[in-house]
């Protein structure tokens, strides 16, 4: 039997193929994210280990909590404390370091700042064990207060050598001079993840950073034949408290863990649009295999009639499943690997570079990849097959052609059911604000109860739709052709809705949120200019911006904000430092209860909503756990409503920040002009005053607004890419429809020709077909991702979306443009139809 | 039953000089028409029999344009048909003849009405109403005419298609077998209309069959055998066709 079911695919090459491919670009995005997480994490592992070599222990501050937004900041302490390692029995070496922000600009004067990587500044180590896999390519170390020894990758990409002069920039101030003496590397990478660094005489590094006298770490090495966790519970014996020893195992492992954590969201991402393209896939599989379970019906009531039983039959369906699942699998492991390798380098023209690792494929990867494909594959054709296996052996003496069956009324009623459900929690989500859940059990319930109720709306979906080329008689077959098989249209049109819903569904969430920018910068802004830093990527800019800008004689106030991370409730969350004797004359937060001025060294603003949820009230005790200060018990000192433009929903005063965070970077500072003063005279003013600071950039409201969307739009087009790839998966959906309805049609088609119906008339009646299935498509899919989108939109207004704007031309625009592509697929399956061989046609049987 | 030849008028329809059609590779060909030379004059009803594989289906598919000759030429009217490319075949199929097949002639998705008038529709012209009412009652279909063909019988369908070969008034109608599937009495009704059809309207039709009683109603019958032209009878009948078959063989 099985000989028979590959002998038979393998005739079918072509079918296989598209088939095929519906699943593996599904396949291809999970391969894709595993190969890529794999490849980063062992070349990050490479890197660290490196890094760590010759280091056996490190000595740091306990960190209250750790969190991949915590790492790279512990708390400096007292650099006395590497003197009392130094005594430890077993101690070999033992030298301290510190790591902190240091902004380089290129000799033009820009600001160098990688994507998604931080900006470094770190004490030279003068122990070159210790210093691990950091070594120098060119020139020396620093040895003079004015000189600076860089990473490989900044001197390769701004073309610099040793003797060339550097401008730098630090957390508390404006740009100062430096000569490079060296290049270093580290390993084989020219750089830490994309990371740029500059590293300094450590004296030299503390005065910098503002750490005088401190470290943040001390590398130890031990004497040889001494264990490093017998060396570093020694060393741990001897340390003050709030210090903690580990191994340089450890330290390697946590950074790992914090690189592999921070990919992870990319790998969810990811696996995301997989599980999309996998569900249009298997729309795609599942309608293939019932086309061809109808076509063959006869040749199973012949095998039935013969005496294969009814297992037979299911086995011989499946095992085609399996080998289309099988070849699926094989092609999307290969594309998978090519992805991955096309995404690094993507990473790393924005900016993220990854040390160099071959592409890594695990066996999981491989089991994953065949798991998933022909798992997915043998699932979605598991109804057809079983569908075969009802064939009554009498089915071979009647004609081939079975009737379409009607629609069940169990299937009406479920249907019904579930969209009649949907609708009402669509409706419901869009009603009123975060009704997250009811908009996501809307959604899916909508989209279920239409796919059941598809087969009786194709009919006169495609009659309404098709009615202005009813005219024209390949028009009008092509219309005929589509409502044939309501079912069959119904499958193929549900993989272009899943596509094409998300698609619109995301732009109307997408403009709600370009919308809500204006309306949130328009209500909640009274300042006149609001400055930040000009690369997204930045962790914020250096506090001298505001300094320089109190002196600014056209400008009345200035309001600075700093953001940190720290647990509340044992969840991590952003608590923003604010100014309170100045931030609501630049910021409507609407305090409701309690004041700012009440916040104090002590106090908490809270976020309304969250109170209520909470039950708090002013006074209430609220204790917050700092990474660097630990527990502290802090109370509330007032509710706000608005945490727009803070962008968090606990405000502490900037003292309460300074006290519990080291970093002294701004997030955001806003200005206001003084009295008499105009928007664009502060502006300019402020502008010239801050010309050191290129990696500040100062905007008025409108400028902001048009940031803010801009960075929508971009986040817009990457999803859009993913997305149009389901759409392509089911475009090609139409084209393995069509290409069996052909097949099916043959005798049809010859007479057709026969008559005197032209080739061309052929495949303009087939390109007509496929158009209307994809209009159909596109139709649904269309209202379905408005009504997503505008119910989603609702529910979101707790992350800041407060004006639900449904956009209609350019959802309009992608619902007809996924219809036309309908005649891109009907390409192939029209010529096919054109060559029919006339004479076979009319002469079988 | 006997008919007597349009006296005047007399033209040639259609004409194959020295055809031959091989089937296969030059070593092991299959010699389906062997150097066939006939005409076919218009208004009258031709029928063509012969043996199982003495190549009936073959001649017929290369007159209508279907097939191509290895050898020869086929003319329709002064049209040399070996000479058109596919469009122009297309062109000459859906204006100048028309066609009756053994089964499957109707499709499917299209009421017998729309089946009927499909070669006008696509050539995008419109059915003459009273050409079409007055094919319509010949073939008996007028109340049938928005039933779709799984609707029909299978005589009723073979009438349809009867229908649709006439409705563009072709120079010629070919048929192969179009009773082949039908029984005595649908048979005798399809057979009429063509009959009628030539002695009204003055058509002509070209028919092969395997059926004396149907070849009767014609007024000519080529015989075939082994891809030549054997015989031929003006004024037939059923006995007499029985008897030249035997000659053959059959
Ligand atoms: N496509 C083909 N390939 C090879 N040989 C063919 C092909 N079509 C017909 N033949 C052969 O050509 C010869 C004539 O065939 P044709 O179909 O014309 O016979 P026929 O007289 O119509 O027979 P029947 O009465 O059975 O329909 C036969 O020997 C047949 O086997
Ligand atoms: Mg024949």
């Amino acid at each position: 039997m099985f000989g028979l079911t590959l002998k038979g695919l393998l005739a079918r090459k072509v079918r296989l193929l598209l088939t095929a491919v519906s699943v593996m670009l599904g396949v291809a995005f999970v391969t894709g994210s595993l190969v890529l997480t794999d490849t980063v994490n062992a070349a990050f592992d490479q890197l660290y280990a490196g890094l760590t070599k010759g280091t056996d222990v490190s000595v740091r501050s306990k960190a209250a909590f750790t969190d991949t937004a915590t790492m790279g900041s512990p708390k400096p302490f007292d650099a006395k404390v590497v003197d009392q390692i130094r005594k430890v029995d077993g101690v070999a070496a033992a030298e301290g370091s510190l790591t902190g922000f240091a902004l380089m600009l290129d000799k033009s004067g820009k600001p160098i700042q990688p994507g998604g990587a931080p900006t470094l500044a770190a004490g030279f180590q003068t122990d070159r064990e210790l210093a691990g896999g950091f070594s120098m390519r060119k020139g020396r170390g620093p040895e003079a207060p004015t000189e600076v020894v860089i990473d490989a990758g900044t001197a390769r990409k701004q073309g610099f050598t040793p003797g060339d002069p550097i401008k730098i920039m630090f957390e508390t101030g404006g740009q100062r001079q430096f000569t490079v003496v060296g290049i270093a590397g580290f390993g084989e990478a020219d750089n830490l993840a994309g990371a740029t660094l500059a590293t300094f005489q450590m004296s030299t590094a503390q005065e910098l950073l503002g750490r005088s006298g401190q470290f943040d770490t001390i590398d130890v090495r031990g004497k040889t034949g001494i264990k490093p966790d017998e060396l570093r519970s020694r060393i741990a014996r001897v340390l003050p408290t709030g210090l903690e020893a580990v191994t340089s195992e450890t330290v390697s492992s946590e950074a790992s863990k914090s690189v592999s954590d921070a990919l992870s969201i990319f790998t969810k991402i990811f696996l995301g649009f997989a599980a999309v393209s996998l569900l249009v896939g298997s729309f795609i599989i599942w309608n293939t295999f019932s086309i061809l379970v109808t076509q063959r019906s006869r040749e199973h009531a012949l095998l039935r009639a013969i005496g294969a039983g009814r297992r037979q039959i299911l086995g011989s369906v499946l095992a085609e499943a399996v080998v289309v699942g099988l070849v699926a699998s094989g092609l999307g492991l290969g594309v998978g690997l090519a992805v991955a390798g096309g995404l690094r380098g993507l990473m790393s023209v924005i900016g993220m570079e990854l040390p160099s690792a071959s592409l890594q494929l695990h066996l999981r990867t491989v089991v994953a990849a065949f798991a998933v494909g022909v798992g997915i594959t043998v699932v979605a054709a598991l109804a057809p097959a079983w569908k075969a296996t009802r064939t009554p052996p009498i089915a071979a003496l009647r004609d081939a052609a079975t009737p379409a069956k009607g629609v069940s009324r169990w299937r009406l009623a479920v249907g019904g059911l579930l969209f009649v459900g949907g609708v009402a929690g669509l409706i419901r989500a869009m009603s009123a604000d975060s009704q997250v859940a009811a908009a996501g059990a809307g959604a899916l319930a909508t989209f279920f109860g239409l796919t059941m109720l598809a087969p009786v709306a194709v009919r006169p979906l495609v009659r309404v739709l098709g009615a202005p080329i009813a005219g024209s008689v390949t028009g009008g077959m092509g219309r005929l052709n589509a409502a044939r098989s309501p079912r069959r249209t119904a499958s193929t049109a549900t993989a272009l809705v899943i596509g094409l819903a998300l698609v619109v569904g995301i732009t109307v969430v997408a403009s709600s949120v370009k919308a809500s920018v204006g309306d949130v910068v328009d209500r909640a802004n009274k300042a006149d200019l609001i400055l930040k830093s000009a690369s997204q990527f930045a962790p914020g800019f250096p506090s001298g911006v505001a300094d320089k800008l109190r002196r600014v004689p056209e400008v009345g106030t200035v309001s600075e904000m700093r953001f940190g991370v720290a647990q509340i409730d044992g969840a991590t969350t952003y608590v923003a430092g604010v100014d309170p004797a100045t931030v609501d004359r630049m910021a409507n937060l609407g305090v409701e209860s309690g004041s700012l001025a009440a916040l104090g060294t002590d106090g908490v603003l809270v976020n309304t909503d969250v109170a209520t949820l909470k039950g708090l009230r002013v006074g209430s005790p609220f204790p917050v756990k700092f990474a660097q200060s630990g527990d502290r018990k802090l109370r509330v000192a007032g509710t706000f409503t608005d945490k727009t433009l803070v962008g968090s929903s606990y405000l502490v005063s900037l003292d309460t920040y300074n006290a519990n965070f080291s970093e002294r970077l701004d997030i955001a500072v806003l200005v206001g002009a003084r009295k008499g003063v105009t928007t664009e005279q502060v502006k300019q003013a402020a502008k010239a005053a801050l010309t050191e600071y290129p990696n500040v950039a100062i905007s008025d409201s409108a400028e902001l607004k048009k940031t803010q969307n801009d960075s929508v739009d971009q986040l817009l087009g990457m999803v859009y890419v993913m997305l149009l790839l389901a759409v392509v998966i089911a475009l090609l959906g139409v084209v393995n429809t069509l290409a069996l309805s052909v097949l099916e049609r043959t005798r049809e088609l010859g007479l057709l020709r026969a008559v005197g119906m032209t080739r061309t008339q052929v495949r303009s009646a087939v390109r007509w077909e496929a158009v209307l299935i994809a209009a159909v498509g596109a139709l649904l899919g269309l209202g379905l991702g408005l009504a997503f989108g505008a119910a989603f939109s609702r529910s979101l207004a707790s992350i800041g979306i407060v004006t639900v704007a449904v956009p209609i031309v350019q959802p309009l625009v992608c619902a007809v443009i996924a219809a036309l592509a309908g005649v891109v697929a009907a390409i192939f399956p029209a010529r096919r139809a054109a060559k029919v061989d006339i004479l076979r046609a009319v002469v079988t049987e | 039953m006997s008919m007597v030849k349009s006296p005047s008028g007399v033209r040639t329809a259609a004409r194959v000089v020295n055809a031959t059609k091989l089937y296969g590779r030059a070593d092991s060909a299959v010699r389906a028409l062997d150097n066939v030379s006939v005409e076919f004059q218009g208004a009258a009803f031709t029928a063509i029999m012969g043996p199982s594989g003495s190549g009936k289906s073959t001649l017929l598919h290369c007159l209508a344009g279907l097939d191509t000759l290895t050898e020869g030429q086929v003319l329709i009217g002064d049209t040399d048909v070996s000479r058109l490319n596919d469009a122009d075949l297309t062109l000459l199929r859906r204006n100048r003849l028309g066609f009756i097949f053994q089964s499957y002639n109707l499709v499917p998705t299209l009421t017998a009405e729309e089946n009927i008038v499909l070669p006008l529709r696509l050539g995008g012209r419109k059915a003459d109403p009273q050409w079409l009412a007055q094919v319509v009652t010949a073939v008996g279909l007028a109340d049938r005419l928005h039933h779709t063909p799984a609707e029909l019988s299978g005589g009723q369908q073979q009438r349809v298609a009867a229908a649709r070969a006439l409705i563009s008034r072709p120079e010629i109608v070919f048929a192969d077998e179009p009773t082949g599937a039908l029984d005595s009495r649908s048979s005798a009704d399809l057979l009429r209309f063509l009959r009628h059809a030539v002695d009204e309207y003055g058509q002509t039709i070209v028919m092969v069959t395997h059926d004396a009683v149907a070849a009767g109603y014609a007024d000519r019958v080529l015989f075939l055998r082994d891809g030549r032209v054997v015989d031929e009878m003006t004024e037939p009948t059923a006995d007499r066709i029985l008897d030249a078959m035997k000659g053959l063989g059959e």
